[in-house]
């Protein structure tokens, strides 16, 4: 039985069920490395290269735990993941970066992920995986069927508000007396990676405050929010960002916006400072930007963070829930541009 | 963007359109720019915004922009600029002129409007331009090659200053020429010592940083001044041929790249990483003694081509020195490690052939 590793970064939030049911289903076994730590970090700060973004040193530090443990370390190549939109240039490059920084014995699968053009290169991919672990294109078929359903169900726990480490480590949810909401506007391997993030969902729970994640909204409604700015967004994580961003703009129940990037993320740079200069003109709530990098002190985070909950609440407390003559203060305007 | 200027001026000259080039990029460019800009982004962003405002002052009120839908952040450049100089008030016209595989229709209609309808005399113009960028070409390889192998670099300087300011004067595509071919024998008229053998460095990296010389700190004058001879691996003619040309002729650009790069990057991941690499590998095929990589801080393809340079340095034993810049950099610093990286390159070259000789 092959050993397959997998790094516990970056898109493993949104595959790694997916990837687990393929492989296992072809008879191999799949060693995930820990959750994230200082050690973790810091070895992987230590072989990337230094502007890189902080997720994908995160990433170097998980490979560099699996490495010489595992016969296979299964890095794919995202290049795209839906028609006509890429992913960080990064992404596409990942195999690269990390077979040219950490020397490791045990060889990187680096299969492409390509979905620019059809699906089609995508089965291609798979196939080709099959085949390398010995299996027959009837197996493979299988197991390509069987993973698609368990993507699919992951896709809509999450989309219930289920989080990634209740659904894939069968941690307990926490139940919380909701007393307000607020949206995060983030990547999947920052907001649900604990350590990198800081315990950001747990201490905004201890305050009683709920939030809701890019992933918890429709595909739909971001495709059709998106669709209303002036250029197609050819990048399909900040398209998540925007379009959610847009979305909780117009929801009033939700009291504040939290923008969550890393330090030197490209594609961050642009799609952020879009949703902002948005905000400036239609949104009246609180929105804050938070940047992080392993340089990032908790005390510093926590004191922005606090300030921000205390904004909310504060807020809430104030409104009288009276409705205004005329337009409400808080109210948004339906015109984004 | 480095020499494209001239070739965009041609351009209009030739369709009659009154055209304004900003101001040469200074210091108070990048400030203003680098001031409305996001943090994070990248060196071209906060310079092409400082130029937006600059020639918007001086009288612009329509501001031409190429974008791309490719994986690289120049593809929304465009969207972006746009709100920003809204924000901060200025009211300007925006054309930006995506792909022609993008939206055909778009494309022919921003042609149309930018030629007053003259939309076969636009791509004649086009093809103009393309001969100015040629004779550029052809003008930057005779001051590669003279400014190592002559005693006094200021007469360079001098020909070359006088050549940007005799380059605006001039009017349509055919004077620009002229002006060019002129300054070319003016440079060729200086006396050289054909006996010494500059060291030869190659310099890649991304496309923007490397051929607009104020935001690589006029690298190829430093690296001339040192007594190496360079090479820029992308000029606009080349990126005209391989994105222009070919694919209209329906052959396929950056071949030789790619083929080089296979055994590194086999698929394209966005920006010029294949294009890095494949000119890596060629300048250390053609024996170059150095390569300078230069991009601006966070270009998310270059970053990737530097982590399978270091491989390549390896590979093909030649050494890289890697120049990240952004609007902080300092000059001194710059200059000292240009002036250790030509020193080692010189030292290794003379142990190298002492070695030979035993």
């Amino acid at each position: 039985m092959k050993r397959i590793g997998i790094p516990r970064g970056l898109y493993y939030y949104k595959y790694y069920p997916f990837a687990k049911i393929f492989l296992t289903e072809l008879g191999a076994e799949v060693v995930l490395s820990p959750e994230t730590n200082k050690e973790i970090l810091d070895i992987g700060s230590k072989y990337c290269i230094d502007d890189a973004c902080l997720p994908v040193k995160v990433y170097h530090g998980h490979v560099y735990f699996l490495k010489d443990k595992v016969d296979y370390v299964l890095i794919p190549r995202f290049t795209s993941i839906s028609a006509k939109e890429y992913i960080c240039p990064k992404f596409g490059g990942l195999p690269e970066m990390v077979r040219y920084s950490i020397p490791m014995n045990s060889p990187i699968i680096d299969i492409e992920i390509n979905l620019y053009k059809n699906k089609f290169n995508l089965y291609k991919s798979l196939f080709s995986l099959g085949n390398m672990l010995g299996a027959n294109p009837i197996q493979i078929k299988k197991a390509i069927n069987k993973a698609f359903k368990t993507h699919y169900v992951y896709k809509k726990d999450l989309l219930n508000g289920n989080l990634p480490a209740v659904l894939i480590e069968n941690k307990k949810p926490v139940k919380i007396k909701t007393k307000s909401i607020v949206g995060i506007v983030s990547h999947p391997y920052l907001l649900y990676d604990s350590f990198i993030n800081m315990n950001l969902l747990k201490k905004l729970s201890g305050r009683c405050i709920k939030y809701i994640t890019p992933e918890m909204i429709d595909s739909q409604i971001i495709d059709n929010l998106c669709n209303e700015l002036e250029k197609r967004i050819f990048w399909s994580s900040s398209k998540e960002l925007i379009g959610s961003a847009l979305y909780m703009m117009n929801i009033n129940r939700i009291e504040g916006i939290l923008l969550l990037t890393s330090f030197a993320c490209g594609i961050d740079s642009l799609s952020l400072e879009l949703i902002i200069r948005i905000a400036n003109k239609i949104y009246n709530k609180p929105i804050m930007m938070l940047t992080l990098d392993e340089h990032t002190g908790e005390a510093n985070f926590n004191t922005r963070l606090e300030a921000f909950m205390d904004l909310v609440e504060r807020r809430q407390n104030l409104d009288n829930n009276l409705s205004p003559y005329g337009r409400g203060i808080y109210c948004s305007e339906r015109n984004i541009r | 963007m480095g020499e494209a200027y001239i070739a965009v001026k041609g351009i209009f000259d030739n369709l009659g359109i009154k055209s304004i080039i900003a101001p040469f990029t200074t210091e108070d460019t990048l400030r203003l720019g680098s001031r409305e800009s996001p943090e994070c982004v990248c060196l071209p962003f906060k310079i092409t915004l400082g130029n937006y405002i600059k020639s918007i002052e001086a009288g612009a009120d329509t501001i031409v922009i190429t974008g791309s839908c490719g994986p690289c952040r120049f593809g929304y450049y465009g969207p972006l600029q746009k709100q920003i100089l809204q924000d901060m008030g200025y009211d300007v016209d925006f054309i930006i002129i995506d792909p022609p595989k993008e939206n055909p229709l778009d494309f022919l209609h921003n042609i149309k409007k930018l030629s007053n309808g003259k939309t076969s005399k636009a791509i004649k113009s086009i093809y103009d331009a393309y001969k100015v960028c040629i004779e550029i070409d052809k003008l930057n390889e005779i001051q590669y090659y003279v400014r190592p192998r002559t005693k006094n670099k200021s007469i360079i300087n001098n020909i070359m200053y006088n050549f940007k300011r005799e380059v605006l004067d001039a009017h349509g595509t055919k004077e620009i020429i002229e002006v060019i071919k002129a300054t070319g024998n003016k440079l060729l008229s200086i006396p050289i010592d054909k006996n010494t053998k500059p060291l030869k460095i190659g310099i890649i990296g991304e496309i923007y940083t490397i051929i607009e010389p104020f935001s690589n700190l006029n690298v190829e004058e430093r690296l001339g001044n040192m007594g190496a001879e360079i090479h820029r691996s992308m000029t606009i003619k080349h990126w005209a041929e391989n994105n222009l040309i070919m694919p209209a002729t329906g052959r396929k650009g950056y071949k030789m790249e790619k083929r080089l790069s296979n055994p590194y990057i086999p698929v394209l991941i966005g920006g010029h990483t294949q294009q890095c690499i494949g000119h890596a590998i060629n300048y250390a095929n053609l024996n170059y003694d150095g390569l300078v990589q230069i991009y601006p801080m966070t270009c998310m393809p270059e970053i990737v081509s530097r982590t399978i340079l270091s491989q390549i340095e390896k590979d093909y034993n030649i050494p890289i020195l890697y120049l990240i810049v952004d609007e902080q950099v300092g000059e001194a610093g710059y200059q000292t490690r240009l002036e250790a990286f030509v020193d080692y390159l010189r030292e290794r070259k003379y142990n190298h052939k002492l070695s030979e000789k035993f």
